[in-house]
């Protein structure tokens, strides 16, 4: 049984189950299409309902 | 350096060896600030060795600088110039401790969020207030003290409170993941809403079978226990020693010790009193048409469905978000059960978000439901037998005559989630949901540590997503609870020999951290402040409030501050 | 930032899944590292490649309403903070010579030869979480996007809002930046024209007004001169224009009235028949952070349902309301504009049983979240099966399941869904695979 991961995509969702694997201790490898992660979450000038800075 | 010398130079505040790094982030500080200019500045400031300004210090080349002049500077303080400590503080600071200088002599000064990126329109004053920023952090960064980082350990055990879907989720999957789980359910039986409810949609399975399955899979974990007919009565601790008291039915009190807790205490439908004529029998509610689905006993032939009501008003101005999905779930059933069944669902927007959902309200409306949207300002009005509703499309009041009325009433939380709440320390939000520690990017997280949120509990949701919620709440517990310590900052409250036990800022402390604890002294019994380690925050309400100087923060003394202010003043 | 931060994560950006074999427990990867032509350890971030680069194209992070070079970084925080060079347009690349990033780089980070890697590895589980792509509006040729300049989309507002993105947070009618755009040209054009005159007037030994009254009055002939009275014409031309120009711009004010357009592309039998979930709240947000940038705006959002259902959303959207924004239950029928490029809506108002006509400064098309654009490709190579609508299918118990043993999904890549739900069901994928790294998976599937 191998326990590293591998997390496709590298947006809100990808990075999150990233982050929550590896505090867990386990090894993620993410993969991610563009050149930066972040994905259309990066775009966004603000978000709902508080409308924090995406970044 | 052997050990004792260097930390007689790390407490060293007058011959103190700072170094100060100006960073250029690339051209966000350097594209308006003299950098260079900004780095000399800080050489002829007092006890500064050592300057360097670099293109990106958080970058390798920035961080080997940072290292490498520790060791052939002998620096006992290092002051970087650039980006908000919440972006790089804390590479920093290990780069600090790698490079053998203990990682609290090391401070900050933000010139980049605080001055260049918010004082483009005038470079000049941007330099002066640059100069200020690293003055100051010099000034304070003499008085630093060193400090370790605070440790404890943490025991491997969770208790999630509600044992409905989301609570059966999040046992489960801790479970598998190796942690022993206590699961407290108030009811006789696990299940919670699920028990009620007929058919889940959009699949239309039955309800009865997943709580067979999801109750047959937790009974089948050995690391899982149930405490039926039982609640929580006690919570203290903090987070990988939580103290949690349980009492059952009798009254008996068993006290568990976790490192996690997951609530998932749920929600309840509203019952309408008062509203569009309910009364249980011909007017009913939607949890209630379930249960005559369930048994079997519906006979209704003309059925009207009202939608919000009691919801998006204001009492309860949120929308239950799942109103509308059960309403027409229930509607193709009857449609299902009696295909020339007369179904009219009257509604303001009608809720069928996302893909499943959508082709589901397309269907009904293909298999003869009839829609129509109702004028908030207008709302319908139900006299014997018969829905009376302002059609805007028509411009007319048209009378639907039925043998049911079924009112969509939203989750409302339930009537002692504050006392919950209380035990835990954790908020509700104003309709006494619980408030997670951020909306859109920690929803499963409180902003107590150690504490986790799925289900109903925080706000209305599908089977499904207090399903998934279920799984998010344990993965988030299982961050901490896969840890062999947990780690805290050392930047928290210290009591001085000033403290004289008043007991003023016991009260302030928005962490409960604080406590009064009696000793004595030449023969005289006294009180003074306690601060518990793993629950101070830093925050510093107990040191504004003290008069005394009873309590300080660390990182953040008098002398400290003293020492910021002074060098702010200084070229005023 | 966490992310590039954490020790257990390794990030491989700027890289596509080749293949995966295995089963769960003991999958192998192998993944393709596209070059980037820069060397990712060594370059630092400066930009000083990206201000040199002779190469403009046009700005994917803005969606083209900005510009960039042929070396670029897709938006200034991004991580890895590394640079990469677009192999389409450089012309290094392409074959001709340039070099200068390359002489530019102080940390001589550039690497033209750079190859592809490929890169292998073997993981107990996997999470899909590929997010989606937006809806093509121009197949709606009725609302005029692509045609009608001053008709957006929604990300595109976005990008008009933020302060880092290509109008540093000013909203104009799009029509209007066009001609701010056009104004430096036609100030390079007038400002050549008048340096052709000077070299004239010096030749001539008089100035270009005297020159011409006298050619007017047949008092010079030949056709040196009438090159120079060609001239005058050219330069009094492009001064006119510029004049003209900027009268107009010195006219602009920001877009006032906003119409905000939902379900385009959506709960549309035409094309995706599903509910896009967020977008209703996306247009309430970006409505009333357009309230913020101009309190005088007029703000008009057209729906017909407003799908506020999240946590404290219809509190969100009633402040909105109360802030000004008009809500109209109606489908827009159709878009035209008139000759100033004034949008001008056609729809029904269902509440007052009116079909009406509304001028508008700016339309803005909230288009359909759908599945990624290389979903199909995707799942082939990942082993999993997409649903009739096109997103990654799943069971409903247990969660997020995929068609593949500890082939898990979510965000997006599943159905539309906001930021918290996305970040929820994240977790609940994380929790998953660990429950297949610590066996249980197995045990629960072999029962």
């Amino acid at each position: 049984m191998n326990r590293d991961v591998l997390v496709i995509g590298g947006g809100i969702a990808g990075m999150q189950a990233s982050l929550d694997l590896g505090e867990m201790g386990f090894q993620v490898h993410l993969v991610e299409r563009l050149p930066s992660i972040g994905g259309k979450m990066s775009q966004l000038d603000k978000t709902f309902p508080t409308n924090d800075c995406a970044l | 350096m052997s050990g004792d010398t260097e930390k007689t130079a790390e407490l060293n505040t007058k011959d103190a060896r700072i170094g100060v790094f100006v960073c250029h982030c690339g051209s966000n500080i350097a594209g308006l600030l003299d950098c260079a200019g900004l780095a000399e500045y800080a050489s002829g400031l007092p006890n500064v060795v050592f300057t360097k300004n670099n293109l990106y210090t958080c970058s390798e080349a920035g961080i080997a600088e940072i290292m490498n002049a520790i060791k052939e500077h002998g620096l006992t303080r290092v002051v970087v110039a650039s980006c908000s400590p919440r972006t790089h503080m804390p590479l920093f600071k290990s780069a600090c401790a790698e490079a053998g200088l203990n990682q609290y002599l090391f401070e900050m000064a933000n010139i980049r969020d605080q001055c260049s990126w918010v004082h483009a329109q005038d470079r000049d004053l941007a330099m002066v207030k640059a100069e200020d920023l690293i003055r100051m952090a010099v000034a304070k960064a003499r008085f630093l003290e060193p400090a370790e980082d605070i440790e404890s350990s943490l025991v491997r055990r969770a208790v999630v409170i509600g044992g409905g879907v989301a609570g059966l989720s999040a046992a489960g999957a801790l479970a598998d993941m190796g942690m022993e789980v206590i699961l407290v359910e108030r009811q006789a039986e696990l299940g919670g809403l699920l028990r009620r409810i007929n058919r889940i949609g959009p699949g239309g399975e039955k309800a009865s079978e997943l709580v067979g399955t999801l109750v047959a899979e937790f009974k089948s974990k050995p690391r899982a226990k149930a405490l039926l007919e039982s609640e929580v009565s006690a919570v203290s601790g903090v987070v990988g020693n939580y103290e949690v008291t349980i009492r059952d039915k009798s009254g008996e009190l068993q006290t568990e010790t976790v490192g996690c807790i997951v609530v998932a205490t749920g929600a309840l439908p509203f019952t309408p009193e008062g509203l569009y004529g309910y009364n249980g029998k011909n007017v009913i509610t939607q949890i209630e048409l379930e249960e005559k689905l369930r048994d079997g006993t519906l006979d209704a032939k003309r059925v009207v469905m009202i939608q919000c009501v009691g919801a998006r008003s204001p009492e309860r101005t949120y929308c239950s978000r799942i109103c509308c999905q059960t309403a027409i779930k229930n509607a193709l059933y009857i449609k299902e059960l009696n295909p020339e069944a007369y179904v009219h669902i009257l509604y303001r927007d009608i809720q069928m978000y996302g893909t499943d959902n959508e082709r589901t309200l397309w269907d009904s409306r293909g298999k003869g439901v009839h829609y129509d949207v109702y004028d908030v300002g207008r709302p319908p009005v139900v006299k014997d037998g018969v829905v009376e509703v302002y059609q805007p499309l028509l411009g007319e009041v048209e009378q639907i005559p039925f043998d049911l009325l079924v009112l969509s009433t939203p989750l409302v939380a339930p009537e002692d989630a504050q006392e919950v709440a209380n035990l835990m320390r954790i908020p509700v939000d104003q309709n006494r949901f619980y408030l997670e520690a951020h909306a859109k990017l920690r929803p499963l997280d409180f902003a107590t540590d150690g504490v986790f949120l799925c289900g109903t509990a925080r706000y209305p949701a599908t089977v499904g997503e207090a399903q998934a919620q279920g799984l998010g709440a344990a993965s988030r517990a299982a961050t901490v609870l896969f840890k062999d310590k947990l780690v805290a900052s050392a930047l928290i409250s210290q009591v001085t020999e000033r403290c004289d036990g008043c007991g003023a800022c016991v009260e302030l402390c928005p962490y409960h951290a604080l406590s009064l604890e009696e000793y004595e002294q030449d023969g005289q019994k006294l009180k003074r402040n306690k601060v518990d380690k793993m629950l101070c925050k830093g925050c510093g309400v107990c040191a504004a409030t003290c008069p005394k100087g009873g309590v300080v923060v660390c990182g953040f003394t008098r002398t400290q501050l003293q020492a910021q202010v002074d060098a702010a003043l200084e070229a005023a | 930032m966490d992310v590039g931060r954490h020790p257990k994560i390794r990030l491989l950006a700027y890289s596509e899944i080749e293949k995966i074999d295995g089963e769960m427990g003991n999958f192998h990867i192998t993944v393709r590292k596209k070059a980037r032509y820069v060397d990712e350890k060594k370059c630092t971030g400066c930009g000083t490649c990206a201000e040199k680069c002779p190469t403009v194209t046009s700005d994917a992070y803005n969606l083209g309403l900005g510009k960039a070079k042929a070396i670029y970084k897709y938006f200034a925080q991004g991580i890895p903070s590394a640079y990469t060079i677009n192999a389409n347009v450089c012309r290094q690349l392409q074959g001709k010579k340039c070099g200068v990033c390359a002489k530019v780089c102080q940390a001589g980070a550039i690497d033209y030869k750079q190859q592809e890697q490929i890169i292998e590895f073997d993981v107990g589980a996997i999470i899909v979480a590929t997010g989606y792509d937006l809806f093509d509006a121009t197949k709606i040729p009725e609302y005029g996007y692509g045609r009608l300049p001053n008709v957006v989309t929604a990300l595109e507002f976005e990008r008009f809002l933020s302060a880092s993105g290509p109008t540093h947070g000013h909203v104009y009618r799009r029509s209007d930046l066009a001609l701010m755009d056009a104004l430096p040209e036609a100030e390079k054009s007038q400002q050549k024209a008048a340096k052709g005159l000077e070299q004239l007037e010096k030749k001539g030994g008089m100035s270009s007004a005297d020159f011409y009254a006298k050619y007017e009055a047949g008092e010079l002939q030949g056709e040196e001169y009438d090159k120079w009275a060609e001239q005058v014409k050219v330069s009094r031309a492009a001064t006119e224009k510029l004049e003209a120009m900027k009268a107009k711009v010195d006219q602009i004010e920001g877009a006032h009235r906003l119409a905000f357009i939902q379900c385009v592309g959506s709960r549309d039998i035409r094309f995706n028949k599903y509910c896009s979930g967020f977008c209703c709240m996306h247009a309430v947000k970006e409505a009333i952070i357009g309230l913020e940038h101009d309190r005088d705006a007029e703000v008009y959002i057209f729906g017909m349902d407003i799908r506020a259902v999240g946590k404290n959303f219809e509190e969100y959207r009633n402040r909105g309301a109360g802030s000004g924004i008009k809500f109209i239950r109606s489908r827009v029928a159709e878009i035209y504009e008139d000759k100033d490029h004034t949008p001008i809506l056609v729809y029904e108002d269902t509440k007052e049983r009116q079909v009406k006509q509304l001028p508008v400064d700016l339309v803005i098309l909230a288009t359909a979240c759908q599945p990624s654009e290389g979903i199909v490709k995707m799942a082939a190579t990942v082993g999993i099966e997409t649903n009739d609508f096109g997103f990654i299918k799943t069971a409903s118990y247990p969660p997020l399941s995929t068609s593949r043993p500890g082939v898990f999904v979510c965000g997006c890549a599943v159905s539309p869904m906001d930021i918290p739900e996305s970040v929820a069901q994240a977790s609940s994928a994380a929790a998953r695979a660990a429950q297949v790294l610590s066996g249980s998976e197995t045990e629960r599937l072999a029962s």
